[in-house]
């Protein structure tokens, strides 16, 4: 099983720092990292060489949480510890910061583009979730403030093709927006994890949700439309998200992040333990009612926590992950033929 | 957690602030009613100013008119021992005549003073204490500096009404409710204690939910009361009606600047606004054009999400407006966080009919109030002397903000 997994290769992405997050841009040619260091780093390949294309260093006064490319790809968005979200955007090799979001109060932690590119959202330890809208003067206007969580907001994420949102908070939940007349609502509220959820992936589909928390599971969500024998009667005309999966005794630590690859449907998490693993859907297992297998275990990934792991959005079983360690490292996956 | 106010000072909120909202409350109100029946000889005389926003939530909870609304909450309150119940409607028509009167002096003052505009209307205590909190310095200059209807009532009673009752501020108790919980905040400003007399010009704020509890804690349905004619310290000329200002649920202010301005600055007469709203229904704007050139241009901006793309552009020196009615509650202060929550029915329902019974109460021009008129002569010595300047208007301060702790793991 440990085959599945095999090191291409490890770089010091952000020395002497912590590297937080990763971010592949759409076409899958570039790599976003950011750090402690309040740096932000694009890696591309040439040959088989990952290199350090250019360094995004003024814009940020403290640690740089998370970054996410814009679909379109030129547009890159940083989420910083000193309360702002920087827009950057990309002119060939170089980037420039065109806009910096102020208003939270304190750290923001996460930030991500719709579907569209015309919607941002970020969220706060000042427990807030900001949906942004964007002209095409690059001038952002906040649309909408979200205050349903009760604690530190730790992650955001859109739908793969709707406009809908949700977000991972220190109050153990996952809430799920969506628009009504001119302002934003939470709509759900997914209740099930005992400890911080501290990140969400889609699946390619989009009615599938995976959240990782640090009561060391990953909870799958599905969505059931109302009027579906699941979904229920009454509930309006939103769906329904319920827990079908729950995959416990596999992480030794807090999980921090989960990523699903939309080419694959592989499921990789990055655990407090400094390691990797990787998740397949059992093939004849009910769809309402799946099973995960453990498909491969990388143990001591990183030689600390692992804070991150990204699928290639274009080649199917290239993983990249970032640890506490500062370092950065690339992967092959190959599903297991047991699997 | 306590239950605050405005979405906007939910965040910013000291604990020492939330100490001070927590001191007033209709319990406070009560103590001091019960220790006047106890004690002979140190009674104080107890005050209620009541603002037209609660009087409207109260009357959609009871299915009421609002004079019957007013009438009957006196009613109320002078049966458990309140000597007094005025109108904060009566102490607006200062606000409103101070804020246009500002705008125009400052106006006329932008060629020399860059941070003359836009002038933001100040009479939202949640968007002081955000402003003062998290824009500290930079904000401050373009807030206007009039005070709220609260606060001019504050003068007003502790002031004016106490010489006319032989008193000193501290002799009588001065309570008002309102629709707004940050109101109590305001109110425990140092800005508004007379040190003279250890005393505030506003003792206590209760919220018009507050007032609800009272009611139910004496076991007494409003609609039963008797009505009870309403006071007035400046004779009886609107005993049997109720009035109030155009322009909307939080005070008018745009409205009523706009209309000044529009005559006085360019001597060009409006009869009615023309409202367009901008990117939803809490952000709109109004403009006076001639000869295709836009002389005034205002906006209102209500709730957090509008509060904060204004200031933003404000502070990248994009912002059009010359004038800002600004208020932290999404629909302004009918919606206040102190308002009578709905039950039953949906909220945006019940906002409907609360505007619907606000609005029933007639306008009136505060230029042509002759009690006002009067009060400026006799009380403050003409519209623009120093005791106006002191009486009618505040400042504000930075608010130095809290370092943020560190933890481990983010």
């Amino acid at each position: 099983m440990k085959d599945s997994l095999t090191l291409l290769s490890r770089i010091p992405a952000h020395p002497d720092s912590r590297c937080w997050f990763l971010a592949w841009n759409p076409t899958g040619t570039l790599l976003a990292s950011c750090g402690g260091d309040r740096s932000i780093r694009i890696w591309g390949k040439e040959g088989d060489a990952w290199v350090c294309k250019s360094v995004l260093g003024e814009g940020h006064q403290r640690t740089i949480r998370k970054v996410a490319w814009s679909p379109c790809g030129n547009y890159l968005a940083s989420a910083s510890f000193d309360a702002t979200t920087c827009i950057w955007k990309k002119n060939h090799e170089d980037f420039e910061c065109v806009a910096t979001l102020e208003g939270h109060e304190n750290e923001v932690k996460s930030v991500a583009w719709a579907p569209s590119g015309s919607l941002l959202a970020t969220c706060s330890r000042d427990k807030s979730v900001w949906v942004w809208e964007v002209d095409e003067e690059d001038e952002y206007e906040c649309m909408s403030v979200l205050n349903s969580h009760t604690q530190d907001v730790k992650h955001v994420v859109w739908h793969p093709n709707q406009e809908l949102l949700a977000s991972a908070s220190y109050d153990d939940t996952v809430k799920l927006y969506r628009e009504e007349e001119d302002d934003w609502v939470c709509f759900s509220t997914l209740e099930g994890h005992e400890s911080t959820v501290w990140s969400l992936a889609f699946d390619q589909s989009g009615e599938r949700l995976a959240s990782c928390s640090d009561d060391k599971t990953v909870r799958i969500w599905h969505q059931f439309n109302p009027g579906s024998e699941q979904g229920g009667a009454g509930s309006g005309t939103d769906p329904t998200w319920k827990c079908v999966c729950t995959l416990s005794g596999f992480h030794t630590r807090t999980v921090y992040d989960v990523a699903w690859c939309h080419l694959t449907g592989a499921l990789a998490t990055a655990c407090g333990d400094d390691a990797i693993r990787v998740f397949e859907e059992e093939p004849l297992s009910d769809p309402q009612q799946p099973t995960f297998s453990l498909a491969a275990h990388m143990a001591r990934a990183h030689s600390q926590d692992v804070n991150c792991v990204a699928w290639n959005p274009k080649e199917p079983g290239l993983l990249a992950s970032c640890s506490d360690d500062g370092e950065m490292a690339f992967w092959k996956y190959q599903r297991p033929e047991a699997c | 957690m306590m239950e605050v106010t405005s979405k906007l000072t939910s965040g910013c909120i000291t604990s020492a602030e939330s100490v001070l909202i927590t001191q007033q409350s209709h319990e406070e109100l009560c103590k001091v009613l019960n220790a006047n029946k106890a004690s002979t000889s140190s009674k104080k005389l107890v005050v209620v100013s009541v603002s037209p926003q609660s009087r409207a939530s109260l009357a959609a909870r009871f299915k009421l008119t609002p004079l019957d609304t007013a009438k009957k909450l006196t009613g109320f309150l002078k049966n458990l021992g309140v000597h007094y119940v005025f109108d904060t409607t009566f102490s607006r028509n200062f606000s409103l005549l101070e804020s246009q009167r500002e705008f125009v002096q400052r106006f006329r003052k932008q060629a020399e003073d860059k941070k003359a505009l836009p002038v933001l209307a100040a009479a939202c205590p949640g968007w002081i204490c955000y402003a003062e909190k998290t824009h500290g310095t930079f904000i401050i200059p373009y807030i206007s500096t009039t005070r709220s209807p609260q606060q001019i009532m504050g003068s007003l009673v502790k002031d004016y009404f106490a010489k006319q009752q032989c008193l000193t501020p501290d002799q009588i108790y001065h309570v008002t409710v309102m629709p707004c919980y940050d109101k109590k905040l305001e109110a425990s400003r140092p800005d508004f204690f007379v040190q003279e007399h250890q005393t505030r010009e506003v003792d206590c704020v209760i919220t018009t939910g507050e007032v609800l509890k009272l009611l139910d804690q004496e076991g007494v349905s409003l609609p039963e009361v008797h009505p009870v004619p309403l006071d007035s310290m400046f004779g009886n000329l609107l005993e049997e009606q109720l009035s109030g200002h155009s322009g909307g649920g939080s005070g008018g202010y745009l409205e009523h600047t706009f209309k000044y301005a529009a005559k006085e600055l360019f001597g060009i007469p409006v009869k009615e606004l023309h409202y367009k709203t901008l990117k939803n229904k809490d952000f709109q704007e109004v403009t006076l054009e001639k000869d295709g050139q836009t002389l005034l241009h205002f906006a209102l901006a209500y709730g957090f999400r509008n509060i904060q793309n204004f200031v933003q552009k404000l502070k990248r020196g994009k912002l059009p407006y010359h004038y800002v009615e600004v208020m932290a509650c999404p629909s302004g202060c009918l919606n206040g966080g102190g308002q009578i929550r709905a039950e039953g029915e949906s909220g945006k329902d019940l906002f409907h009919h609360v505007e619907r019974l606000y609005e029933m109460v007639h306008p009136e021009d505060p230029e042509m109030n002759k009690a006002i008129r009067d009060l400026y002569d006799q009380w403050l010595g003409g519209p623009t002397s120093e005791q106006a300047q002191k009486h009618l208007h505040t400042q504000y301060h930075a608010v130095e903000k809290a370092s943020t702790g560190f933890s481990i793991k983010w």
